[in-house]
């Protein structure tokens, strides 16, 4: 009985005690070295990258005892080769860059590739993180109730595309303000086409679907006042409006929009604005706009921002401007935080080491600017409006630094680039700002599970007939529009509407 | 595939080498079966040669094959292929509810067939012109030659096709121009495409064929050859009677091979010619880009590899099929 006694105190004292090691144990054990993977897209690079890497590496080894390591998804296939990475991985990866419209968070999250990022977790072992990104943004990052997703929710950037024109041909073209609709665009085109010999207008790359949901989403921005969902495989769900944003728009199987967009894209094919085989064509638009070679480069408001300095030093008074997509009809959507992104692999070894170099990736001011700008002094100086330049003659591509870190960028510790022409850009995110609306389906994650087949046949049908619409590639676009929507039709389009609608009416018609 | 017919051809000759020597042992005990580790043993020369290649299909053929599972699963990446949840059949849905399976076969086989055909008479062609020339260094150089395309990756291939014959710049547009006449929009029209794709393939293709088949020439017994020539053959006879006959056993077991892939498409040659170029894919589109211009935006691998699973099946059937047809023919040259 005596036995009995000392064995019940004794494990009463365990439990007390228990309490006791938990606080004990707080302080975070970092005794074993680690190293951290992170995944991200982008070419090796082969500048100074490795230099300060090594230099990260002992701040982070003295800091948490870890190092960071590339994996780098090279742009060469990068879809393929990057859902590969996540779905073969074997905690050979700790750290995923990625977004939900360019990078499939979702789907991904959907079939297990993240690891579920408990509160708990976040705020031991990513407390900074954590206490910058509001509750609100937290709850767009769930997906099932459990947070995947640490998101880019404090960096201001405008993603949504457009068109780079030339201000100087705009001017001689009699568009004494530059280009800001689609007839303009048509009149800036044929100019360029009757003026400039040799010039090609626009000469698309058309090898690769990736203009068809951009052309035809702009011409739909700027004639209607759609709202495109992200997430689905198939870029032909958006929303009716602002206004009634929950209903879904019925803008490709029916009305005479894509009609006109269809038959505009014909004469404009006609007219010879891009190159016959455009379907083929592989060029590097941005490289032969440089080199004056065409007039017009089809991107989004980010890479304007620095090809416009760019184009300034190569070809000197192009003034090159930017024509946004929306911009008739004022439409536009300010860009979703997630558009990136960082994702803890769901095999990774050491999830709560990953995490701890992940807040100081992203919330270290030394760590921070040596990732974004290099070695101080060296690579880069600060003047003191916070204004940052590169010395004489630097180069990027040897001399500066990519960690193409798109997953968690801080507005608190950025320097601008001196070089960039902040007034021009300025009064265009002005403008941004007196029209914008947020994102409306921040809350919707769309489930492929009930309609996946009908989805692919869609996608196929959709990369079958979009090209060819959007390049003008026919020959009666009415027709051509005809067969598309005959095509979505007999692919169950009607089936896979149902579903999303009901799909988010389940999340905002409660 | 060539490898493995020599050394048939050898084991065919081994065999009888062992079968005479067993038959002087036969004049004092009775003939017994030998054990398998013996003729192991007795051969093993000739399997130790073969044991690349018999580690490499272990590898990468057969170890991978419990992973064709994938195809009836809703896979998951956290819980691998064996524990995500099974689905039957409906990974196989896709491909018959697309509306289009009648076009891809279609093109998918009459491709195939037309590379098979046309791939095997030209190269027996050039390896039997090969075999006529007499002079070494031009016999080794133009095999060398030819041969070459093979190595030029398929990327590499679609831009020089693109740099020949594209509208506004090509090398073909600017040659018909000059000369005054009016070059078509080749890259808008289907119709040219199959005739594009076989020559190419065929270019490509050719030198290595003929190689092999020369190969098989160059392995046939020459006393035949001087005795049909003491006889007064002339140069065809000696094509038609000897040459012809004697490669007939190769030419089956390749064209069996072949066909075991009748419905999988060369992919990479068909992309990058072709490309998301839609106004083609009427006569372009095999099963192979259909199911990726669908799945590169879904990334669904229990999908695309239940399409990779029936082409397989398919193509089993097929070669059982032919193989049948083969014995029925002529029971020596089947396969097994």
């Amino acid at each position: 009985m005596r036995k009995m006694a000392a064995l019940l105190i004794a494990l009463m004292v365990l439990v007390m005690a228990l309490p006791m090691t938990g606080i004990a144990e707080g302080a975070i054990d970092t005794s074993e070295h680690v190293k951290i993977v992170y995944l991200v897209t982008g070419d090796k690079p082969t500048n100074r990258t490795d230099e300060v890497l090594a230099k990260i590496n002992e701040l982070l080894t003295e800091k948490i005892n870890a190092e960071l390591e590339f994996r780098w998804i090279e742009w060469t296939d990068w879809q393929t080769q990057y859902n590969l990475a996540l779905a073969t991985q074997s905690g050979d990866i700790d750290l995923i860059g990625t977004a939900t419209d360019w990078l499939d968070a979702w789907p991904n999250s959907q079939k297990g590739a993240f690891l579920p990022l408990s509160e708990d977790m976040l705020k031991t072992y990513a407390p900074k993180t954590w206490e910058s990104v509001s509750e609100a943004h937290w709850e767009l990052c769930k997906y099932n109730g459990e947070i995947y997703l640490m998101p880019e929710d404090n960096y201001a950037q405008w993603t949504n595309h457009g068109f780079m024109y030339r201000g100087d041909w705009a001017r001689e073209a009699g568009l004494e303000n530059g280009v800001h609709s689609w007839a303009d665009l048509g009149v800036y085109f044929q100019y360029i086409k009757d003026n400039k010999d040799g010039v090609i207008p626009w000469d698309a790359n058309g090898n690769g679907s990736s203009y068809s949901p951009q052309m035809a989403g702009g011409w739909q921005a700027s004639h209607t006042g759609n709202i495109a969902i992200e997430g689905f495989p198939v870029s032909i769900f958006y929303g009716n409006s602002k206004d009634d944003p929950y209903t879904l728009s019925r803008y490709y199987l029916e009305g005479d929009e894509l009609i006109n967009f269809a038959k505009e894209m014909k004469k404009w094919a006609d007219a010879g604005f891009w190159r016959a085989d455009v379907l083929n064509y592989t060029g590097d638009v941005a490289a032969e706009m440089e080199e004056g070679q065409t007039g017009a480069h089809q991107h989004h408001t980010q890479t304007w921002t620095g090809e416009r300095t760019t184009m300034e030093r190569k070809q000197p008074g192009s003034d090159l401007g930017f024509f946004w997509f929306g911009e008739e009809a004022n439409n536009l959507i300010a860009l979703n935080i997630t558009h990136g992104a960082m994702a803890v692999a769901a095999q990774s070894k050491h999830p709560e080491r990953a995490l701890m170099v992940y807040d100081l990736m992203r919330n270290d001011p030394e760590i921070y600017h040596l990732m974004q700008y290099g070695f101080e002094g060296e690579m880069y100086t600060v003047d003191e409006n916070g204004l940052f330049s590169r010395p004489e003659g630097f180069e990027d591509g040897t001399d500066g630094v990519s960690f193409n870190f798109w997953w968690g960028r801080n507005d608190g510790l950025e320097y601008r680039n001196a070089e960039l022409d902040w007034d021009a850009i300025q009064k265009l995110y002005e403008t941004y700002d007196s029209v914008k609306i947020d994102y409306p389906y921040g809350q919707y994650i769309y489930d492929n599970s009930m309609v996946g087949v009908f989805m692919d046949n869609l996608s196929n049908v959709y990369n079958t007939y979009m090209p060819r619409i959007v390049f003008g590639m026919n020959d009666d676009p009415e027709a051509i529009v005809a067969e598309f929507r005959q095509a979505l039709q007999d692919a169950g389009i009607e089936t896979v509407m149902a579903e999303v609608q009901s799909q988010m009416d389940a999340v905002y018609k409660k | 595939m060539w490898f493995f017919a020599c050394s048939s051809e050898q084991n065919h000759v081994q065999g009888v080498d062992s079968l005479a020597k067993s038959k002087k042992a036969s004049s004092v005990v009775t003939y017994r079966r030998p054990s398998l580790g013996k003729v192991l043993w007795q051969n093993k020369t000739l399997i130790l040669m073969c044991l690349p290649a018999i580690v490499f299909f272990f590898v990468f053929s057969y170890m991978p094959m419990p992973g064709a599972y994938i195809a009836f699963t809703n896979f998951q990446y956290n819980k691998g292929i064996f524990d995500s949840p099974f689905v039957g059949l409906r990974n196989f849905q896709f491909l018959f509810q697309s509306g289009q399976l009648t076009l891809l076969l279609r093109n998918t086989v009459l491709y195939n067939l037309a590379f098979i055909i046309l791939g095997n008479v030209l190269q027996l062609f050039f390896a039997i012109m090969l075999n006529e020339v007499q002079a070494k260094t031009y016999k080794k150089v133009s095999q060398s030659v030819m041969f070459l395309p093979y190595f030029i990756s398929d990327v590499l291939v679609a831009l020089l096709v693109y740099n020949l014959l594209n509208y506004d710049y090509g090398f073909i547009s600017h040659l018909v121009r000059s000369l005054g006449g009016e070059m078509p929009k080749v890259y808008q029209n289907a119709n040219a495409w199959p005739f594009i794709i076989v020559l190419v393939n065929l270019w490509k293709s050719t030198g290595y064929g003929t190689v092999v088949y020369f190969a098989a020439i160059t392995g046939m017994d020459s006393s035949m050859m001087e005795a049909a020539q003491i006889d007064g053959a002339n140069a065809w006879q000696r094509i038609r009677y000897i040459t012809l006959p004697t490669l007939k056993p190769t030419v089956i077991i390749l064209f069996l091979f072949a066909i075991g892939g009748i419905l999988k498409g060369n992919f990479g040659l068909f992309y990058n010619l072709v490309g998301n170029n839609s106004m083609l894919f009427k006569t372009t589109d095999i099963i192979e880009t259909y199911v990726y211009r669908s799945m590169m935006n879904s990334f669904n691998f229990s999908q695309s590899s239940a399409v990779g699973l029936f082409q397989s099946v398919v193509g089993f059937f097929i070669v059982l099929g032919a193989n049948a047809f083969v014995k029925h023919l002529d029971p020596d040259y089947a396969l097994f």
